[in-house]
């Protein structure tokens, strides 16, 4: 019983340029190596998540008298697995970049529009630190205007009003309504 | 004859007013979600997994059972209308269905798309309320091996078949299978991978990891490039979605042969409805180029009839594979089996002796949001297509804050929020690399399956590794599985010569 990695190294080598069929597999005029290889990115996700299970599975605890196969024995075959995968997936990014197609008339230096991403994860931070002290209405109304504001939207104020109004609503229909719990906040005093 | 009595009983209790309108939430709701572009069922399911345990489980699954088919209608409607398909297997549809909106026949191919999803869901119930009880009857022998066999073919075929880099496909598989050993091994009592965090005991919980992976991800994705794609010319929809005598006559057997290309599909674990929506696509335009006046590429009916009837009934014998095995195909399946988990339910052999109403109920409750769906679908196309006038940033923000309302509401805790932001950022890597997702939602929802049974097995043959091989069952499962990658390097060796052609 092998592990299933084997049968891949051979399939990575149809993947480059398969996309569709489009002709994507030029690299735009005067870029540098890294690009079309940002894909790396994922071979350090595997790396780091196999780390974490390596961490893991050393610092473990486990009773003397536990039988074969143990609790490590899964991450185990996991870990490895996760560190061959790692390589594979560099050796395929350095060896074939993926350039994907812009459709916009305007080249920008990175395909993803990271402005745009920040609002939106930035938001989301936002919120997740400060939903229990300022409560739901507040934390969600911050939460839904950066991720307009993320995704183009250029009515500051207009939203503002219009993320208060629906996340009120939210806290109405089910904070009230179903009784879900979600916490008041500053704002709870006076309900 | 007894499953159709049993069948009659779920129908009983399926129809009550309250489940009917269950029945009809999720039926609006899923088409909502797969209208707007670029979100297919598998995020409704998603979105929905943390409101639905408000309710009790008969009627959490009725309605996902709406949301899971209204999906896959809404999505068609919009891979007809814009070209925007929100999951793979609608991209097979946009092809024929959306030349033929092009040339103003919107109307008849959005019908078209209605009938033939309802054919082929319909057959694949059938189907299911009669082999389904047998399939669970004839998996109840299953032990360790069988289910480790069962659980290892799910992993290969959906990490090797659906993606088309494999490397990619296993990456994300580990990483979903990693995911699922955090939290106290039941075995040994050991403490794994949570580094002494308590919020980390019970394990990163599976509504964290699918909303993650499934919407924010998503949501993430879109706004790397919303401000910078262009945007898609719209069409207008409109006249009768009714289809004259000769259309029907025309699309009637690509119907029935999507149909049967569908059906088999639902059993094997290999991603879900994507590969037999293009295999039944791919089979019309060979027969069609046979023909006096080919047809194909001028929008033909055939080429919209035989997918849509495919991936429908890929969807249905997929529900009866979760249903009997516990054998999810899909992403959104793994999300309903994932479900089932909450309730303390496991789907396989023994859902069917230990809660049969809610079994009969779910399978009446296909039957019943099948027509919901046909009557929503039919005459009101155009007016789903008025959703797309939400304007953008509103919309995602508004998914945005549900995503977070989902999580806090299940898990109540900041930690998860946390932990819900991370993955998304994993999960919009994912697709912008195009690492496929569902990989590593099996992996998270068979994880513990796999691992315990593999466990059960080596403890049971004091490490004797050739209790894998023990029996027939688990031999024909893994020479299943030889078939199944032996076609799958055969057909991508195949579609890159054409590619150069």
């Amino acid at each position: 019983m092998s592990t299933p990695v084997p049968s891949s190294p051979d399939m990575a080598e149809q993947h480059p340029g398969e996309k569709a069929g489009l002709p994507d597999g030029q690299p735009p005029a005067g870029t540098s190596w890294w690009s079309g290889r940002s894909g790396l990115l994922l071979s350090l996700v595997m790396v780091a998540f196999s780390t974490y299970l390596l961490i893991g599975i050393l610092t473990m605890e486990v009773g003397e008298d536990t039988d074969f196969p143990g609790p490590k024995f899964f991450p185990g075959i996991l870990m490895v697995a996760g560190y061959v995968l790692a390589a594979l997936l560099a050796l395929h990014y350095v060896r074939s970049p993926e350039h994907p197609t812009e459709t916009s008339a305007q080249r920008y230096r990175t395909f993803t529009d990271w402005s745009a991403v920040l609002w939106a994860a930035g938001g989301f931070l936002l919120f997740a630190l400060t939903l229990e002290k300022l409560g739901w209405i507040i934390a969600a109304a911050l939460l839904f205007w950066c991720v307009a504001r993320g995704f183009g939207s250029r009515r500051p104020l207009f939203d503002v009003s219009f993320a208060l109004l629906f996340s009120s609503a939210i806290y109405l229909a089910f904070a009230i309504g179903l009784g879900l719990n979600l916490p008041s906040g500053i704002l709870g005093g006076g309900f | 004859m007894d499953s159709l009595n049993m069948l009659m009983e779920g129908f009983s209790s399926a129809l009550t007013p309250m489940n009917l309108l269950w029945v009809l939430v999720g039926c609006l709701l899923g088409t909502a979600v797969g209208v707007l572009p670029g979100l297919g069922s598998s995020m409704a399911v998603a979105l929905l997994l943390p409101i639905t345990f408000a309710l009790d489980p008969t009627a959490a699954f009725i309605m996902f059972a709406g949301v899971y088919f209204g999906g896959m209608f809404g999505d068609s409607t919009m891979a007809i209308l814009m070209n925007t398909p929100g999951q793979a297997s609608a991209i097979a549809s946009t092809f024929e269905g959306h030349k033929m909106a092009k040339d103003g026949r919107a109307p008849q191919a959005l019908a078209t798309a209605a009938i033939g999803a309802f054919i082929g869901g319909m057959v694949a119930s059938v189907l299911v309320v009669f082999l389904a009880p047998a399939l669970a009857d004839f998996s109840a022998n299953f032990g360790p091996a069988e289910f480790f066999a069962l659980a290892l073919f799910a992993f290969v075929a959906t990490s090797s078949v659906v993606s088309d880099s494999a490397v990619k496909g296993l990456a994300a598989l580990v990483i979903g299978l990693g995911i699922a050993t955090v939290g106290i091994d039941p075995f040994s009592g050991a403490e794994r991978f949570s580094f002494g965090a308590p919020e980390m005991f019970d394990g990163i919980s599976l509504i964290t990891v699918t909303v993650a992976i499934l919407a924010l991800g998503e949501v993430f994705h879109i706004a790397s490039r919303i401000r910078r794609d262009r945007t898609d010319q719209r069409i207008r929809s409109a006249g009768r979605p009714f289809l004259s005598r000769a259309e029907i006559k025309e699309a009637a057997p690509a119907w029935a042969r999507g149909t049967a290309i569908g059906l088999p599909f639902g059993v094997i674990p290999a991603g879900g409805s994507e590969i037999p929506t293009f295999i039944s696509y791919d089979v019309e335009r060979r027969i069609d180029r046979r023909r006096r006046n080919p047809k194909f590429g001028k929008g033909a009916i055939r080429g919209l009839a035989a997918p849509e009837a495919a991936g429908n009934a890929t969807t249905g014998t997929a529900m009866g594979a979760l249903l009997a095995l516990g054998l999810p195909v899909s992403a959104t399946a793994a999300i309903m089996l994932a479900a089932f988990q909450q309730y303390g339910l496991q789907p396989g052999p023994l859902l069917f002796d230990r809660s049969p109403d809610l079994v009969w109920a779910l399978l009446a409750s296909f039957f019943i949001a099948m027509v919901v769906l046909l009557i929503i679908n039919l005459p009101f196309a155009g007016l789903w297509s008025k959703l797309l006038l939400i304007p953008a940033p509103y919309l995602y923000a508004g998914i945005t804050v549900f995503c977070g309302l989902g999580v806090y509401a299940t898990s109540g805790a900041v930690f998860d929020l946390l932990m819900l932001l991370g993955l998304g950022m994993v999960g919009f890597l994912m697709r912008r690399h195009g690492m496929p997702l569902a990989p590593l939602m099996i992996g998270v929802v068979l994880g513990p399956l796999a691992e315990t049974s593999m466990r059960d097995a080596l403890l049971s043959s004091n490490g004797d590794y050739s209790v894998f091989f023990d029996g027939p069952i688990p031999l024909v499962l893994y020479a299943l599985l030889f078939i199944v990658l032996a076609f799958t390097v055969r057909s991508k060796v195949v579609n890159r010569t054409r590619q150069d052609v």
